[in-house]
């Protein structure tokens, strides 16, 4: 290591993440890179229609040549696995579990079994001989199909497609009241499409089971190995201590590696039945087409206004598309759109109705944003076209109606409570940089801005706030801190590194309180065995704001420690003991003694101030009192060609506040990495179905259209800091925040370019073909 | 995913490669740049006995230029195209169209002989080669014959080549005086895939069209000549009232719709491309 800042302070410092030279020359270890040598490959066979029963899955030709080591059918899978739990329901879901074993599928690509060789090839020309015989079923694609009178049913016993509703908020016949008596009413259906996770690595797993130990090693590309590791345990019927997952290098996640997939308890079986190390890679095709989805829901949705342009109510119905069964949160993000429906504005009265609808597709999840984005698109949307209605100015008319900064901390209706912030002055800064970026349109070219304020729940926790809403997880956080004998510091923590940079932050914070070079640190992630317990790691903007917190106040501790230990040694009062460039001293007594001889005496037991304290390592469980907001504005200048609609964005900008930042460059990154990720969103990502046959259609990246660096614009980020009260160090969450406005603010751009189509612009992606559907329907598109 | 299993051939001559390609009841598919083949093997849609790669052969590749034509080898790389001189010079449309296909990493590898044998009806280089009346060789281990390009592309996928051949090289005939565009919407920003593309050829007695040639992709299941759109250009200023060439060009086309638009969308793209075009070529020409 050559870093040559080895001086704190870190915190507040932008530098680059720890791990990017390795990663940049190849020497990422993600789960396909770890030595498999003798591992037995996995197919997982799939089913190929979308609805219907197995009557028999037939593997004699694939067994009979002698090269499938293992073939696992329905059969099996119902004899040796149970269901996988749930742990975010909706009201009048009744399915608590998922099963490993399908005998009616409800997805095409639904795991129905695995095929286990020598090699994936190998594996891959046995699973062509498996027969899947299916007395296919009638079908429903889409949200429509699912609510239609006498539709076919996924689950007869239900008598309905509808999982189950709840309502947030101010109740429907306040609402009603409210909107019958305003001035002004705004009424949109507003749809956002259903769209992949797509992380550069897909899933994967390397399963090793030794038959004398009794013990099973999961290396798997998940964001959540304790939830995973108890996940496998109740499925495949083991002790949780038999179990033990370790994340080792991910490409990402976005939500999509949160829990265990039926496919992944397949491949954990079959190391188990074969006592041999089993390898599956999830392939491009499987990870669009099978991996659980993101977003697919539509809202009905009002904004009531009086005759001055003060928010009177605000009220939706969300239908959310939760494909063939709800999986272990599948209904959160539809409940999130609901609760944090009002974003950063004052409403007299709020309240949403969500429903969850059962489809013949992929179940539907987490994904980056979660219900927030959904949220920004249905309000900032109606905001807009309020204010073209009314004839007011859009931002006139947000700053009117923005929670001002002295009247926080709130309570929306829906009961957020928002912290700190000035939620204005991010936007009237956003409104300024768009003065400065707005460019005159052509003949058939035009061009508009637009700015969108939003405020984001991040650190998704407390642990009181789950069991509340009877979510089955913990929300606290867990680090333990070692001082090794050698001085350098190891930090384990149940948060998790999936490309977001958090060893790089927590080796921050580390190095800045304890006073030591970051070159001394390491953080350890990922392995069960040695990373503190944590249900919901690396999600909901939790990673720094909450594992952060607990490093704040275990480093604080072991500092402590140290210099307890150190005045022991050097025979001097506490107080007059100073640490420099890892350097005990005594100014007074002209003593001093190296850091690493300190915390060496320290393992020998020498001079310990408390009888019962010698290992130097402190750990810090964190619950947060309270879920603690950022906000932020975004601005985007678009171009809209009235000739081919086509949509470029120009120019984007945000002015984004997450309290104090440890690293504004990872920050950076982290916000125009969500950015880009909206801007997918609102212009090219979309999974479609075929509507008779229930196949994707999108099965690789020619179809599904990700925005690549040069469909980006480059993206100003700026930053406000309003420390957290409520997590010490004063961290805010910022993982989801770059996703959240940004579809809603690319259509508000495009409406204003184009006032003509802006009542038309209700569902995302504003794919060319559909503005020009909008277009041609006005003048400016016939010109 | 993994392909089937195949037997792998790599010969160091053209001789070995015709006579491999053309053994009786073989199931032989030639490797060039691998950039659509090698996701087709992957895929398991294309299933071949055995793969037979070109890029050891000889002579395979390169840019040559004469007074009648420009001749480019089958194995020549599409980054070759654009950023070859000399035929930026002759023949400025391809090097300017190439430049348009995926993007720097995949034309490195990709070639001008897989991109016309792929034969994907949205491609922009097939659309080129029909609009300037390009003649492809192709040779077996037994004859050499040539295919005008509007009869080699005979539909998504499948061309005029018989199993036994190879495209070796294709000819452009040069003709003094006309200029040339190719003008696409592509599925999203910059390069990439065409929703729909236009090759248009014209030579101008001042700016009076006296004879044009428009071919596009997208519009069919194979690149496509717009003869009636031709016709009525002819004799038609490039800046003046084009709605007569547009609307003989909508009747020709037979565009499908999908996931990326409607046929009615592409359709109207299709006016959009001709236009832009013949715009462009108005007021900023083109090399001969
Ligand atoms: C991300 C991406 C984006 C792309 N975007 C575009 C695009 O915008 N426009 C576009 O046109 N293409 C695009 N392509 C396709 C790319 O340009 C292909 O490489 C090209 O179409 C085929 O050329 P190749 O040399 O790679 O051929 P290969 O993949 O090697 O072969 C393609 C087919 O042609 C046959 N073949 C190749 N050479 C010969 C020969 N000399 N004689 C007989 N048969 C032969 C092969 O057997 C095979 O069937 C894209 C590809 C990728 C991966």
């Amino acid at each position: 290591m050559s870093r040559t800042d080895h001086a704190g302070p870190f915190i507040g410092r932008s530098m680059p993440r720890i791990h990017d030279p390795r990663l940049l020359v190849g020497h990422g270890r993600f789960v396909d890179d770890i030595d498999d040598s003798g591992a037995l490959h996995a197919v997982v066979l799939r089913s190929p229609v979308p609805h219907g029963h197995i009557v028999a899955v037939d593997c004699a030709a694939a067994l009979a040549c002698g090269r499938a080591l293992l073939v696992l059918g329905p059969d099996d899978l119902e004899l040796l696995t149970d269901e996988l739990p749930t742990a975010w329901r909706i009201p009048g879901q009744r399915a608590r579990t998922v099963a490993v074993a399908a005998r009616t599928v409800r997805y095409v690509g639904q795991p129905v079994g695995l095929v286990v060789a020598s090699s994936r090839a190998e594996a891959e020309g046995l699973a062509e001989l498996v027969r899947i015989d299916i007395e296919p079923l009638p079908a429903v694609l889409g949200l429509d199909a699912a609510l239609a009178e006498g539709a076919p049913l996924l689950y007869p016993e239900d008598g309905t497609n509808v999982v189950g509703e709840i309502h947030f908020g101010d109740a429907p016949q306040e609402l009603e009241r409210v909107m019958a008596s305003a001035a002004h009413v705004v009424e949109r259906e507003l749809t956002i499409q259903r769209v992949c996770h797509s992380p550069m690595e897909p899933r994967g797993l390397l399963a090793e089971w030794i038959p004398a130990t009794r013990r099973l090693t999961v290396w798997s590309s998940t964001q959540s190995p304790h939830v995973v590791r108890q996940e496998l345990a109740t499925a495949l019927r083991l002790r949780v201590d038999q179990v033990r997952v370790v994340a080792p290098d991910i490409g990402g996640s976005f939500g999509g590696k949160v829990t265990t997939y039926a496919d992944e308890v397949m491949v954990c079986l079959a190391a188990v039945s074969l006592g041999r190390r089993v390898k599956w890679i999830e392939d491009r095709t499987e990870n669009l087409t099978a991996s659980y989805q993101g977003r697919g829901q539509r809202a009905r949705a009002r904004l009531a206004l009086d005759g001055s342009g003060r928010f009177l109510a605000l009220s939706a119905h969300i239908t959310g598309d939760l494909g063939a069964f709800p999986i272990q949160a599948g209904t959160g993000p539809f409940q999130v759109t609901g609760l944090a429906l009002e974003g950063p504005y004052r409403f007299e009265r709020a309240g949403a109705t969500v429903t969850a609808v059962h489809t013949n597709t992929v179940p539907t999840g987490a994904y980056r944003g979660y219900g927030m984005q959904e949220a920004a698109w249905i309000r900032e949307r109606l905001i807009e076209e309020a204010a073209r209605e009314t004839g007011r100015d859009p931002l006139e008319l947000r700053l009117l109606n923005l929670i001002q900064a002295e009247e926080l901390p709130y309570t929306t209706r829906t009961g957020l409570g928002y912290d700190s912030g000035d939620y204005p002055a991010a936007l009237r800064r956003a409104a300024a940089l768009a003065e400065e970026r707005a460019r005159p349109s052509g003949d058939s070219v035009r061009r508009g801005v637009a700015v969108t304020p939003s405020v984001e729940i991040t650190g998704f926790a407390p642990s009181a706030l789950l069991e509340m809403f009877q979510i089955d997880w913990s929300g606290w956080e867990s680090v333990r801190v070692r001082v090794s004998q050698d001085g350098t510091v190891t930090v384990f923590a149940g948060v998790i590194a999936i490309g977001q940079g958090i060893e790089t932050t927590l080796a921050q914070i580390v190095a800045d309180r304890l006073g030591v070079p970051i070159d001394w640190v390491a953080v350890e992630l990922g392995d069960t065995d040695t990373a503190p317990y944590s249900d919901l790691t690396s999600q909901a903007s939790r990673s720094l704001t909450l594992a952060g917190a607990a490093l704040m106040q275990a480093a604080d501790r072991m500092r402590e420690r140290m210099f307890e230990l150190a005045a022991y040694h050097l025979k001097a009062p506490r107080e007059e003991v100073v640490l420099e460039g890892a350097e005990f001293r005594w100014p007074a007594g002209r003593t001093s003694l190296a850091w690493q001889e300190v915390t060496s005496r320290g393992w020998k037991g020498w001079g310990r101030s408390e009888p019962g304290r010698i290992r130097l390592e402190e750990t810090a469980d964190f619950d947060p009192p309270a879920i603690t907001f950022s906000y932020s504005a975004h601005g985007a200048a678009v171009s809209v060609d009235l000739e081919t609609g086509e949509i470029a964005v120009e120019d984007y900008w945000t002015v984004n506040d997450s309290g104090v930042l440890v690293n504004p460059l990872i920050a950076e990154g982290q916000i125009i990495g969500g950015v880009a990720q909206g801007l997918g969103i609102a212009l090219t990502e979309e999974v479609v179905h075929d509507p008779v046959t229930g196949h994707s259609l999108t099965t690789g990246f020619t179809e599904y259209i990700l925005p690549a660096s040069a469909d980006v614009p480059p993206v100003t980020v700026e930053h406000r800091s309003t420390p957290s009260a409520v997590i010490p160090g004063g961290f805010k969450g910022l993982g989801e925040g770059g996703v959240i406005p940004g579809p809603a603010t690319v259509a508000n751009a495009v409406a204003a370019a184009v006032p003509d189509i802006a009542e038309c612009l209700t569902a995302t992606p504003l794919s060319p073909a559909r503005v020009w559907d909008a277009l041609s329907a006005t003048e400016a598109g016939r010109a | 995913m993994k392909s089937v299993p195949f037997e792998y051939r790599a010969p160091a001559t053209l001789e070995e490669t015709l006579a491999l390609l053309g053994k009786p009841g073989a199931n032989v598919v030639p490797l060039a740049g691998g950039q659509s083949l090698l996701p087709l093997l992957a895929l398991r849609q294309v299933r071949p006995a055995t793969v037979l790669d070109l890029n050891r052969v000889p002579g395979l590749a390169g840019v040559e230029i004469t007074d009648e034509v420009v001749r480019i080898g089958a194995l020549t790389r599409l980054r070759a195209l654009v950023e070859s001189a000399p035929l930026r010079a002759a023949l400025p449309v391809l090097p300017e169209t190439a430049a348009q296909v995926a993007n720097r990493q995949i034309r490195h590898r990709s070639t001008l002989g897989g991109s016309l044998c792929h034969a994907d009806p949205t491609a922009q280089l097939p659309a080129v080669a029909v609009a300037l009346e390009a003649r492809l060789w192709l040779r077996s281990a037994r004859a050499e014959r040539s295919v005008l390009a509007q009869d080699f592309f005979a539909g998504a996928r499948t061309t005029a080549r018989r199993r036994n051949e190879l495209l070796v090289r294709v000819e452009f005939p040069r003709t003094p005086g006309r200029h040339c565009r190719f003008e696409a919407v592509t599925r999203r920003g910059r390069a990439g895939f065409p929703l729909i593309g236009l090759c248009l050829a014209v030579s101008l007695a001042g700016s009076v069209v006296t004879d044009a040639r428009l071919a596009a992709s997208g519009i069919a299941d194979r690149p496509r000549r717009l003869w009636e759109a031709e016709r009525a250009l002819t004799g038609r200023r490039l800046d003046g009232d084009l709605a007569e060439v547009l609307d003989a060009a909508s009747a020709e086309a037979d565009p499908s719709s999908d996931l990326h638009g409607s046929a009615e969308y592409r359709s109207h793209l299709l006016r959009t491309v001709i236009r832009r075009a013949a715009a462009r070529l108005a007021t900023e020409g083109s090399a001969p």
